[in-house]
């Protein structure tokens, strides 16, 4: 398993880079299957990140949002 | 202390309120605050970023300047013309300065366009604009805090753009004024409230249109330096797209609706994104079953290869195997032939030995031995008059020491047998 990427752009980014090179051809089997393992990983972690914001707007106001945040501070 | 004086303080007051009243008239451009009226004056200051003066105007020369209903009240921008004042008051009465204004008007898009033209220079020598321009701006925020008025469409707006994108995560809303005098500062706070917060990756600070007057808490200056600054990326929405306010230009974006906001506060539209993502999808799978497909003839070209040696191989053992058969066959029906062949020489030469001459000298030997093997036998011996003592289970007794021992013989004649018993001789 491949580090997590540390942003959505940068998964997307390296997805293409991904399917840019097997697109190619170029790729000998090994690396193809390499390609194909890592971005599958890839695909996951974006669709999870896109499952993170698809659930269900949550609205709250700031003050609530800070009183929240000093309560699970004190905690 | 080397001083002139000491003066009078009433001479010394009444020679200032001269000085006062004799400088230049002007005209001063702010936002009036602290409004208030007696019977015969009103006061107020006129304030901006860097400072105020305590203004005063005669009631009755207010009437005749025939201001809008409501024109003067806090929070709005003014022109006002006059110079400064100062009362020296008496004995009893209290002194105080003010700056006597003789005519008020409503500052114009003109006089506010001058003001913000100028804020807008300084601002930007001071590279306040663009601070906020290099903060990254995340594709896929999670989180987003809003500043806006809470009964305000531009909060409606901004859902909806958020909705068309298919961005369901978390607002944080800061609320607050976005017209009056409190407006700016309230502003500022709100979003410093949110840049607090870890969780916000972005602000987006929005209203609806109107005139630059009413615009113009957005272009304070003391709103604009706290948003140069903030280290989250702020998207403003304010106005619409003739409208150009102080914040756009030191915000990270500047739209001109809330809806371009929510698509610039959330840069991936997560519907197409999803699309792209089934895309990527397939062709990654395509590669992998690509990877392999495109070299299976090979393998099963190689794989047969081998298959194919075998056959023929097998072939080849198989029509061997049936030659081997057939020789063996032909070989072992030779080898019975020639035995046979073989058995009957042998046989001819013993039927050819057992007769004639050959057959006569062994039927002599024949006789010799019987003669001879007849000469042992015990018969003939018991013939002589000797007898055979035998015990009750028939074997030979030899000895008198086994006769004793056996208490009970036979003794075998040549012509029969009798019982004995054996007696100990005195």
């Amino acid at each position: 398993m491949t580090d997590k990427p540390e942003s959505y752009e940068v998964a997307i980014e390296r997805l293409e880079q991904i399917i840019d090179r097997l697109d190619s051809g170029q790729a000998g089997l090994r690396e193809t299957l390499d390609l194909c393992r890592e971005g599958r990983e890839l695909v996951s972690y974006c669709a999870a990140e896109l499952d993170a914001v698809g659930e269900g707007l949550k609205e709250l106001k700031l003050d609530e949002l800070a009183a929240k945040l000093a309560s699970s501070a004190e905690s | 202390m080397d001083l002139p004086g000491p003066f009078p303080v009433g001479r010394y007051a009444r020679k200032l309120e001269e000085e006062m009243r004799r400088r230049a008239r002007v005209s001063l451009i702010g936002e009036v605050t602290g409004l208030s009226r007696s019977k015969a004056q009103a006061y107020f200051e006129l304030r901006d970023a860097e400072g105020a003066v305590p203004c005063t105007i005669w009631l009755n020369e207010l009437e005749k300047l025939a201001l809008p209903e409501q024109g003067l009240r806090d929070g709005t921008e003014v022109v006002i013309a006059g110079g400064p004042d100062y009362y020296r008051g008496s004995a009893q009465a209290s002194p105080s300065f003010s700056f006597r204004a003789t005519h008020i008007r409503l500052a114009g898009e003109g006089d506010l366009l001058a003001r913000l033209d100028a804020l807008r220079k300084q601002l930007k020598a001071e590279g306040l604009f663009e601070l906020q321009k290099q903060l990254v701006r995340p594709l896929l925020p999670r989180t987003i805090g809003v500043v806006t008025a809470e009964a305000g469409a531009a909060r409606r707006d901004l859902l909806a753009g958020l909705e068309r994108r298919g961005w369901r995560g978390t607002v944080v809303w800061a609320f607050a004024p976005v017209q009056d005098r409190h407006a700016a500062p309230a502003i500022a706070a709100a979003m410093q409230g949110l840049a607090a917060q870890p969780q916000v990756e972005a602000i987006v600070v929005t209203r609806g249109g109107g005139s630059l007057a009413d615009l113009w808490a957005f272009c304070d200056e003391t709103l604009c330096r706290t948003v140069a600054m903030l280290r989250v990326p702020v998207i403003s929405a304010v106005g619409h797209e003739r409208d150009s306010t102080l914040i756009d230009d030191v915000a990270a974006v500047a739209c001109s609706t809330p809806t371009h906001a929510a698509e610039a506060a959330v840069p991936l539209d997560c519907l197409a994104a999803r699309g792209a993502l089934d895309r990527s999808v397939v062709s990654l799978r395509r590669a992998a079953d690509g990877a392999v497909g495109a070299r299976t003839p090979h393998l099963v070209a190689l794989a047969r290869g081998p298959a194919r040696a075998l056959r023929r191989e097998r072939l080849a053992l198989n029509q061997k195997t049936r030659e081997i058969r057939a020789a063996s066959e032909r070989g072992i029906t030779e080898r019975l032939g020639f035995q046979r062949r073989l058995a009957s020489v042998v046989l001819e030469r013993a039927v050819r030995r057992a007769s004639g001459a050959d057959m006569e000298r062994r039927r002599e030997g024949l006789r010799r031995a019987e003669v001879a093997l007849r000469a042992h036998e015990p018969e003939r011996t018991l013939e002589r008059g000797y007898a055979l003592v035998e015990a009750r289970d028939g074997t030979a007794v030899t000895s008198a020491g086994d006769a004793t021992a056996a208490e009970r013989v036979r003794l075998r004649f040549s012509d029969g047998s009798v019982g004995a018993r054996i007696e100990e001789d005195n």
